[in-house]
């Protein structure tokens, strides 16, 4: 039997020693190598979320909508003074909250991509990177469930969005992409330090308040106006919105900047992902 | 690397650290490091850290078949680990040529959920399969695990020989050049464990390279040609099989000596059993590791602690380590009905207190560890007046430079001689 052309050479420190373009190179073939482990491991927890449960997906919609309920009690008992928007205030919520949510889904999979399968990666060779994907890609798909949960909204609402709507789910890319920037430095540190995930959850959950997520920009004090004025999150939650309600992003600019510092995180994560995993991946 | 070679480990080591504490804050340390661009010093230990695999070379070509021997804690899985590329090593270098197959934990990846068929696919993605090859492959993946109806049920519901089964027919289906296999044959029943050891053997004759680990020395002699031995992560021999077992059952056997249990008195302490000791007949420093069939001698202190109207009868136990009966030898003080009825009842009129000394002749026991136990029973009745349980225990080990074959484990024992004497 002939050998096969597989090759693979094992030295300690080897990924940082890789050099910058070779890096970047075996970075993406690690993950167009293992798409067919990618579809598999994605096809399991579809399967498995699927099997004896009875909303299986649809779950994904109760936690939404739970939250909208307690915005408009807030609201209706007057606690909550949300600011103008142009949209009822019940739909408007469900949009900042979606918008949020694929931020922090994506960001909470991420982070527990390697500390969920110890198991596996104790037992098995292969990129780790594909955990990722794997993790980041069942997230998306919540996303898109909690889309079409948006558009029934609207409907309800009788409130029609502009035509560049169709780049929604465009806009919600550098969230994704931020989301999972720093998911993935957590999980490296996670595997070390078993609270970070935690930590970062909660601080990332104190966030939300100081984004303009169930609020306008314009609602509230100087303060927090401050506060939110420094956040490229405040502008990627923005522009998203801004697209759907009034068809324009209200600052393109800053908006673009914004963007651009969610590309860098997510590419920078993902290089730091990739050579420092091995390290800490037999801890997991 | 030369053709026909599919592995070649060079000064490979690996460190492990010891508390969890110190391992968090090195772990971090070397993360920042790696953040910053810089490469964090793997080559020498910091406090608190150990080799879990320590310089170890070697290569191997297609179709050679290699065993790993060594105690707990020697590195065994931890090197087969750094082979299949789940640990990165710490120094050295590993070379692989062609696919490998881990059957390091079978089943790996399985969701207990998912139906057999599902997980099959599941399973032999992770063992580097494209869904066209695992197709290709399916039936004779099913038809190995003889799973049967149950391959649309959930695996949840197998046994876990079942389990295994799958887990083992995947792995084997992948067609590897390099097959690492740890331990796992040892789950199974001894069908399917032979019907496993026909299949690995099939691939090896069609050019794939073993690496065995296991504690079964039969399975490894049966497996195996060649054998590396670790202590402490460290290799100590490596070489034709054999030699390597016997080393390595010499190791054990020293292990056993220094381990040994605790003697335990049992029975109504009316007589007092001490300084129980087994050695090599004329050996001047009473060796334990007495050499397969030469004379031993078994001996012990015995005083009554109370004036004992019955006759007595001594009663000693050869067993294994693991518990088994390999021999009793006994003599009396009188024989049956003060009649010499039995020739080959052995009489000896013992003191309140004495030394008791037995010398067994041209043992036929298999090299391995043994322990005796020790009592003295009233000839009427059937309790023990005195007992020592784990007395002590004594090794046989093969001659040294003898070419004869021996069966590791077995403990086949014909009847043989022994001559007491009682002071």
């Amino acid at each position: 039997m002939p050998i096969s052309e597989e090759q693979a050479m094992y030295e300690p420190e080897q990924r940082i020693k890789l050099g910058f373009v070779r890096c970047w190179i075996e970075m993406i073939t690690g993950i167009v190598q293992s798409r067919e482990l990618i579809i598999q491991l994605f096809h399991r927890d579809m399967l498995a979320a699927s099997k004896q449960s009875l909303l299986g997906i649809a779950w994904t919609w109760v936690s939404p909508l739970i939250g909208i309920a307690s915005w408009l009690f807030l609201k209706h008992v007057g606690v909550l003074i949300p600011g103008k928007s142009d949209v009822p205030y019940p739909l408007f919520v469900l949009l900042g909250t979606t918008i949020w949510g694929v931020f922090m889904t994506v960001f909470a999979s991420a982070a527990s991509s390697l500390t969920a399968n110890g198991n596996l990666i104790m037992h098995a060779k292969f990129s780790h990177q594909v955990l990722v994907a794997q993790q980041v890609s069942q997230a998306s798909l919540s996303v898109a469930a909690n889309i079409l949960l948006l558009a029934a909204a609207f409907a309800f609402f009788g409130v029609s969005p502009q035509w560049t709507a169709l780049f929604f789910p465009l806009t919600l890319v550098p969230l994704l992409l931020l989301g999972a920037g720093i998911g993935m430095i957590v999980s490296v540190l996670s595997v070390l330090v078993r609270d970070m995930t935690k930590v970062m959850t909660t601080l990332l959950g104190v966030l939300m308040f100081f984004t303009p997520v169930i609020y306008a920009p314009d609602a509230g004090n100087d303060v927090l106006h401050q506060l939110i004025r420094w956040k490229p999150l405040t502008y990627l939650i923005g522009g998203a919105r801004d697209l759907l309600i009034s068809g324009t992003i209200r600052d393109p600019q800053t908006y673009a900047g914004a963007v651009s510092f969610a590309m860098t995180v997510f590419l920078l994560s993902w290089r730091i992902f990739f050579i420092s995993e091995q390290k800490v991946a037999e801890k997991a | 690397m030369g053709d026909s070679c599919v592995l070649t480990v060079a000064g490979v080591s690996k460190k492990f650290c010891a508390t969890q504490p110190h391992s968090m804050y090195y772990g971090v340390r070397d993360v920042c490091c790696n953040i910053l661009g810089m490469t964090a010093d793997t080559n020498r230990l910091r406090p608190h850290e150990f080799w879990a695999v320590d310089e170890v070379t070697f290569t191997l070509k297609q179709g050679e078949r290699l065993g790993l021997l060594g105690g707990n804690g020697s590195g065994k899985s931890t090197l087969l680990r750094l082979l299949a590329g789940i640990y990165q090593p710490d120094k050295g270098r590993i070379q692989v040529r062609g696919r490998v197959g881990a059957l390091i934990a079978l089943g790996a990846g399985f969701h207990p959920l998912l139906t057999g068929r599902e997980n099959i696919f599941l399973n032999g993605s992770l063992l580097g399969m494209t869904t066209r090859e695992i197709e290709q492959c399916f039936d004779q993946i099913v038809d190995f695990a003889a799973i049967g109806t149950f391959l649309d049920a959930p695996v949840k519901t197998y046994s876990s020989g079942m389990y295994v089964r799958l887990g083992f027919a995947v792995a084997i289906h992948s067609r590897p050049d390099l097959l690492l296999i740890d331990e796992v044959l040892a789950v199974g029943d001894s069908a399917f464990q032979n019907k496993c050891i026909g299949k690995v053997l099939e691939l090896n004759r069609n050019g794939t390279a073993i690496i065995f680990v296991s504690h079964a020395i039969q399975a490894i002699e049966r497996l195996c040609r060649s054998g590396l031995l670790l202590q402490q992560g460290t290799p100590v021999f490596q070489g034709e099989i054999r030699d390597c077992i016997q080393r390595y059952s010499n190791q054990l056997a020293q292990e056993n000596l220094l381990d040994a249990p605790q003697p335990a008195p049992f029975g109504l302490g009316a007589v007092d059993i001490s300084n129980a000791d087994v050695f090599e007949e004329g050996s001047p420093s009473k060796n334990r590791s007495i050499p397969f069939g030469k004379n031993f001698v078994i001996r012990f202190d015995y005083d009554f602690l109370q004036d004992s109207s019955h006759n007595t009868q001594v009663r000693v136990w050869i067993r294994t380590q693991d518990g088994r009966d390999v021999q009793r030898l006994t003599f009396q003080e009188s024989p049956f009905n003060g009649e010499q009825r039995y020739g080959n009842v052995k009489v000896h009129r013992m003191q309140r207190s004495g030394t008791v000394q037995i010398t067994v002749l041209s043992p036929r026991l298999f090299p391995q560890s043994f322990r005796i136990d020790v009592a003295i029973v009233p000839m009427d009745r059937s309790i023990h007046l005195g007992g020592l349980a784990n007395a002590a225990v004594f090794n046989i080990v093969p001659p040294p430079a003898d070419d004869r074959y021996f069966e590791y484990g077995n403990t086949t024992v014909t009847d043989f001689d022994y001559v007491v004497a009682v002071d």
